[in-house]
């Protein structure tokens, strides 16, 4: 196992990009070379040293053995954990917009808040985060109609707008509350979301599961009451209290499953 | 109250392309006497004043503030220079404005934009990009205006109120006008206004239909629902009795030529582009039974050229990333009132556009902290912010150039008359700042 | 500046040269047979040297591209690469919808320089423009769509020939246009009201008018005309199964027009992507190739080429002036419909479009338009393109072109990695044509130019113009038909060792090394003026009452085309 320790030494306004601070890209290198590894601010390329203090921990042959922390105010930090494949990322702050985005394995944690963007088209992996996401979470990007298809997020508190926009497969777990457009075209995969859930979630949905312990605004129109179930099994997985199974979205002829606790 | 018309004039200049909505009338006379436009002929009230224009508030000279915080009047050479200087070695431009300029400047502010790894953004940010990510998740189903006016027998307005904002729209395009399949004009066509409000619009309207703020999304789903056949089990949706609702889906379905226009009542509400979203999936839907399409209500003459521009030139529309040196587009994080919200912009131009204006107030606060450059014909809250002034042109009246109309037709702009001495087009100033750039860069590789 | 390319093995059909090692001399912008002692000498001792890439059917400028690269990120995000570090040639971006700078880069590393864009309508012509003055480095002939045109339909009802004759003369000066671009004729117009015609003889429901009466009329008007290219057809019934009927009664519905006699082409009509079009059964289910009949109809008959169209497998985007056709392509996938309506003259769709392999359809297709490079046997009739980017992006002609010059590698992917429809409802397993370089040239050179009427390019006899492209092949060594070559045979076509054009080098190993404004080239017809603008005072009362623009401000001004080659065209008169 290696650790590779960055300890932040400087604040920037502008944003750090970190797409080069990934496991399989840092795990065979030097200290030396960790420290000149290029990120980004603003139109301008810098070595890592310059806003980080690096320092390595044990050894590893593969990058499914090396782990990343990184300690200080990472809410200026963007992309971390982004198109990461395997490893583990450890974020002992808030991050910025992207985190895990696009990634395909590994795993990343996030002890704090995540601006938007994170997970979005993730493939595989698991992205915990113990804060807040705001908005797009395991989202498509613009245009894509193939969102996150896979892996898991986890989030400890709450989501924002348009959470798992488009998701095709894959794993959210929200235990907070939601904002509105929850798994707005959705078309595979499974959300939970433990709190509270505002208006218009599963508008468009065709496919795919969302289980809603907490309160819900009125439902769109194109669902429909299939029936009630006490303690249902969900995916395989067996949950506590009566739930109310509704189908939709109409609109699209939709087969969307939202079971909803009463 | 009735206007004297003009008759004193010793020139009449013909078919001037209008350079102050998305409707860009193309059939506006000028009337000149001595060289100056003394009257407008065709064009609306905000049109005619926006061309005919009082000089008293137009910017003449280049100005630098000084010390004391005062602007001062300076060469073109020491403000071109300076603006160069600061765009160059800041690390987080941001590159603003654009809408009413022409697409041969625009290109000229891309081509610096991707030379200082600057961001290029324009009124989209705050106006219909909503309307364009909603575009980009489900379609486009769009037309140009003659298509409305030689076949529409039912017009619809969503969220916008064209007889105050684009005054001529429905005069000259979509309403009364004669088409070639509606001889009668007007008496041809169904007309209905969808606003929570009662609007000018609505009052020209067969029908307005009121509806609740910010339940847009939910008032277009249930019409959807309707035109599938479904039932709804309440008895009003968003505001609107669900007898009502069922009657417009009749309107909608057996319409010969339909057309839907919206505005930022829809893609700037609650829900914002997921509104448009289902606007446009009510469209495709509706083509299973007739023949539907829709446009937004574009705002200045030219947002809708700068899209187009920057499409062409970088594949994205707007809100164009170039730190990375190549383009990158990701609403909330590259677009500007987001950036400036962030506190990250080190560098701020704006170009054919008033910030201090358009803006709210918490991202304005960050502009007194950065260097701040105006490129506009009139003095205006954002020049009060600006350290450096650069006095432009007025786009299709002292300078030609090519803009595009709401439903993306070209036209070109014409010069009809003489520009102020001292001020320069938008493509002169981004010239000249391009090739200082350049020479900053030679040096510094040197 | 004079240059000889030092013996490399060069491939120009017209000229009958076949793989001769020899020099070519270049001084300024043309070929010549002899230099100065000055002449940069460029060894390209035993590579495959050929004239300069002509594609005649592509899809790059107009707005079109616009709406397709405004509502599809996600496809110029897969083609994101930063800029060169030469500083010459800046980033890439996009995949089946590049950028226009990108769309010039990679022509020109493929060894193109000459690039028609086949489908502009009039009232949008100075966008077409606009952008291809942001395409670096090709000469860029447009095709003005009149197919659909109310004028034209309203001459053609009213058989008013003549004045037919003359609107064409005159709106090709107005849209700087090339040629005449006939789409789903009287199909388009019909979409104004959501529908679309079936076949050849439907009429439209309001003009009355039917597709073989417009393709005959524009037909006769472009024999009269003279202009340098024929009628640009893309048929009715693109896309639905059983359309090889109708597009085999559009080939034959013109047979009996004259050809002017001043043209160099041979065709008097040139029908475009046939691969689409080449379709039995009645639905998706049961359908299976008609291109047999296709094929021998073209081999029989001299007044018709055609280009493929060919499907690779990618996700690309189709867009095309049929619009109800797009229409119906939404309805079946269910993906982002894009429509646009162009008053008095056109419409437009696009859709994006995932060709698999392993898709029955798709493989259908993809054989459909192999079938027609294997069977039409005179390469002249014949004419390499994916209808770019409908069939997939022009980048692909390289991988088409290793597909057509190994069997090994062909029969491997029938046998190994294609559904079985191509094998079981196609012809394509009876084939066993090999391409030979020569061949290629045809296809990709020679007679695309000659279909146009560009007599200046494609070939490079003395008096051409300077355009050859030059490829790190060692035509005597690299065995092109190996399967196991393939890759290497794709990526050195992508990658040119010399593209020239007007004698200037553009790209060098691979690399682009110098950008030029692209060239508008347009037809121009003399003789007409008088009666055009007669004609233009007569319709200029209803063209103000139709279109929501000012004549006065309709036409292309002359600063959207610098620089440009003007075609001057001498109207005969009536023969």
């Amino acid at each position: 196992m290696k650790v590779i320790n960055l300890v932040m030494t400087k604040k920037s306004s502008i944003s750090l990009e970190f797409d080069n601070i990934l496991p399989e890209l840092l795990f065979d290198k030097s200290l030396r070379q960790i420290n000149e590894t290029i990120i980004y601010r603003g139109n301008k390329e810098e070595p890592l040293s310059h806003y980080f203090d690096v320092s390595i921990e044990g050894e590893c042959d593969d990058a499914k053995e090396c782990a990343i922390v990184i300690d200080g105010d990472l809410s200026r930090v963007k992309r971390i954990g982004f198109a990461m494949t395997c490893g583990k990322i450890i974020a002992n702050s808030d991050v910025d917009f992207h985190v895990g985005a696009c990634m395909s394995g590994g795993h990343i944690i996030v002890n704090g808040d995540a601006e938007s963007y994170a997970g979005r088209e993730m493939t595989g992996g698991l992205l915990e985060i113990k804060g807040s996401v705001k908005e797009f979470c395991g989202s498509s990007y613009a245009g894509e109609w193939r969102g996150m298809s896979g892996g898991q997020i986890i989030v400890h508190k709450n989501a924002g707008k348009q959470l798992a926009e488009y998701m095709i497969g894959g794993n959210i777990h929200i235990k907070g509350d939601c904002d509105i457009l929850a798994g707005v075209h959705m078309s595979g995969g499974k959300i939970q979301i433990d709190g509270n859930v505002n208006q218009w979630f599963g508008g468009q949905m065709k496919k795919g599961t969302i289980i809603i312990n907490g309160n819900v605004e009125k439902m769109l129109p194109g669902f429909v009451l299939e029936e009630s179930i006490y303690h249902p099994l969900i995916n395989g997985k067996q949950f506590i209290g009566k739930y109310g199974l509704y189908s939709g979205d109409k609109t699209v002829k939709g087969k969307g499953r939202i079971w909803i606790k009463k | 109250m009735i206007e004297k018309p003009i008759t004193d004039y010793d020139e009449e200049v013909r078919n001037c392309s209008c350079s102050y909505c998305g409707n860009n009338c193309d059939d506006i006379t000028y009337l000149l006497k001595d060289k100056k436009i003394v009257g407008v002929r065709h064009a609306c009230r905000i049109g005619a004043s926006k061309i005919i224009n009082d000089q008293d508030q137009r910017l003449l000279n280049p100005l630098v503030r000084n010390d004391e915080g005062i602007l001062e009047e300076t060469t073109w050479d020491v403000a071109l220079d300076k603006t160069a200087r600061l765009l160059y070695e800041s690390d987080r431009p941001v590159l603003y404005g654009w809408g009413e300029t022409s697409v041969e400047a625009i290109k000229k502010g891309i081509k610096i934009a991707e030379k200082t790894g600057a961001v290029m953004d324009n009124q989209s940010t705050i106006c219909h990009g909503s309307s364009i990510q909603a575009f980009q998740n489900v379609g486009h189903p769009v037309m140009t205006l003659g298509e409305v006016k030689n076949r529409a027998d039912v017009v619809v307005y969503v969220g916008t109120n064209p007889m105050d904002d684009h005054p001529r729209h429905l005069s000259r395009y979509t309403t009364f006008p004669e088409g070639f399949f509606r001889k009668n004009g007007r008496k041809d066509r169904t007309v209905i206004t969808l606003d929570p409000k009662y609007t000018n619009t609505a009052k020209v309207s067969d029908e307005w239909i009121q509806f609740n703020m910010n339940e847009d999304y939910l008032l277009f789903d249930a019409l959807r629902m309707l035109l599938k056949g479904e039932s709804l089990d309440e008895e009003e949706i968003a505001g609107v009795p669900t007898s009502q609702l069922e009657n417009l889906i009749q309107i909608m379905k057996n319409a010969e030529y339909g057309a839907l226009f919206f505005g930022l009542g829809v893609s700037q509400t609650l829900g914002k582009q997921k509104n448009v979203d289902m606007l446009i999936q009510l469209v495709e839907d509706l083509n299973r039974y007739s023949k539907w399409s829709m446009l937004p209500m574009r705002g200045f003459f030219n947002v809708s050229g700068f899209n187009i521009a920057l499409t062409s030139e970088t594949g994205y529309p707007y809100g164009v990333d170039f730190s990375r040196g190549y383009p990158r587009f990701m609403v909330g994080e590259t677009t500007t009132i987001d950036l400036l919200n962030r506190r990250e912009p080190d560098f701020f131009m704006a170009i054919s556009a008033d910030p201090g204006v358009q803006f709210p107030g918490y991202t304005i606060k960050h502009l007194i902290n950065i260097p701040t450059i105006q490129i506009d014909t009139h003095w205006g809250p954002y020049t009060e912010l600006a350290d450096i002034v650069l006095p432009s042109t007025r786009v299709g009246v002292e300078t030609e150039g090519t803009a595009y109309r709401m439903d993306s037709i070209p036209l070109f702009m014409k010069k009809v008359i003489d520009k102020p001495e001292n001020c320069h087009s938008d493509e002169w100033i981004l010239t000249q700042l391009y090739e200082r750039i350049e020479i900053l860069k030679q040096e510094e590789d040197n | 500046m004079e240059y000889i390319l030092k013996n490399g093995v060069v491939f120009d059909p017209k000229n009958d040269i076949d793989g001769e090692q020899m020099d070519i001399f270049i001084k300024d912008n043309v070929i010549v047979d002899k230099v100065s002692s000055k002449a940069k000498k460029l060894d390209v001792s035993g590579k495959l040297v050929m004239p300069g890439g002509v594609d005649l059917h592509s899809h790059i400028a107009g707005p079109k591209l616009s709406i397709g690269r405004l509502y599809r990120p996600e496809d110029i995000r897969k083609g994101i690469k930063p800029a060169s570090k030469n500083d010459i040639s800046g980033f890439e971006a996009g995949f089946s919808l590049p950028t226009c700078p990108t769309i010039g880069y990679r022509y020109t590393k493929m060894g193109y320089t000459t690039v028609t864009e086949a489908a502009v309508p009039p009232l949008e012509a100075k966008h077409a423009h606009e952008e291809i003055n942001s395409i670096p480095n090709l000469d860029i002939p447009t095709l003005t769509l009149f197919g659909n045109n109310w004028f034209m339909l309203k001459y053609v009802k009213e058989k008013r020939f003549d004045d037919l004759k003359v609107f064409i003369s005159k709106w090709l000066k107005l849209a700087k246009g090339y040629g005449i671009k006939i789409v789903n004729p009287c199909g388009s117009e019909a979409w104004g009201w959501g529908k679309n015609v079936d076949g050849l003889d439907d009429p439209e429901p309001h003009w009355g008018v039917t597709g073989r009466e417009v393709i005959q009329a524009l037909t006769e008007v472009n024999e009269k005309l003279g202009l340098p290219h024929s009628v640009h057809v893309h048929t009715n019934d693109l896309g639905h199964p059983g359309n090889y009927a109708t597009t085999l009664e559009t080939f034959d519905c013109v047979k009996h027009i004259k050809k002017n006699e001043n043209v160099d082409r041979n065709q008097i009509m040139h029908c475009t992507h046939v691969q689409f079009h080449a379709y039995k059964g009645t639905s998706w289910r049961d359908v299976s190739s008609g291109a047999s009949e296709l094929i021998d109809y073209i081999n029989k008959n001299d007044h018709l080429t055609c280009d493929v169209g060919q499907i690779t497998f990618d996700e690309t985007t189709t867009m095309t002036a049929d619009a109800p056709m797009e229409y119906d392509l939404f309805r079946l996938t269910g993906l982002k419909w894009a429509n646009k309506d162009i008053e008095v003259e056109t419409a437009s769709g696009l859709i994006p479009s995932i060709y698999s392999s392993h898709a029955p359809v798709s493989v259908l297709q993809w054989a459909v338009g192999l079938e027609f490079f294997m069977g039409v046997k005179d390469p002249w009739k014949i004419v390499l393109t994916t209808d770019s980017p409908n069939g997939g992006p022009f980048i692909r002609y390289p991988r088409i072109i290793s597909w057509l010059m190994s069997q090994e590698k062909l029969q491997d992917m029938l046998d190994n990695e294609v559904h079985n429809w191509a094998t079981n409802r196609t012809d394509l397993g009876t084939y066993d044509r090999e391409y030979s370089w020569n061949e290629i040239a045809t296809i990709t050179r020679a007679g695309p130019a000659k279909i146009l009427g560009l007599t200046d390019r494609g070939h490079l006899g003395v008096g051409a113009k300077a355009d050859v492209s030059v490829y790190d092949i060692d035509v005597d060594k690299f065995d092109c038909t190996l399967k196991s070559n393939s890759e290497t045979l794709e990526n050195k076509l992508l990658n040119s060792k010399y593209t020239i054009k007007d004698g200037e080098i553009l790209v060098k190993d691979g690399n682009i090394v110098k950008l030029v404004n692209s060239n508008h080239i347009w037809c121009n017809v003399l003789g007409l003026e008088n009666e055009e603008k007669v004609l233009i005072d007569r319709i200029k009362p209803e063209f103000n009452k139709y279109y929501t623009i000012k004549y006065e401000n309709y036409g292309v001004n002359d600063h959207y085309i610098q620089p440009d080659t003007r075609m001057d065209v001498n109207y005969g008169g009536e023969l």
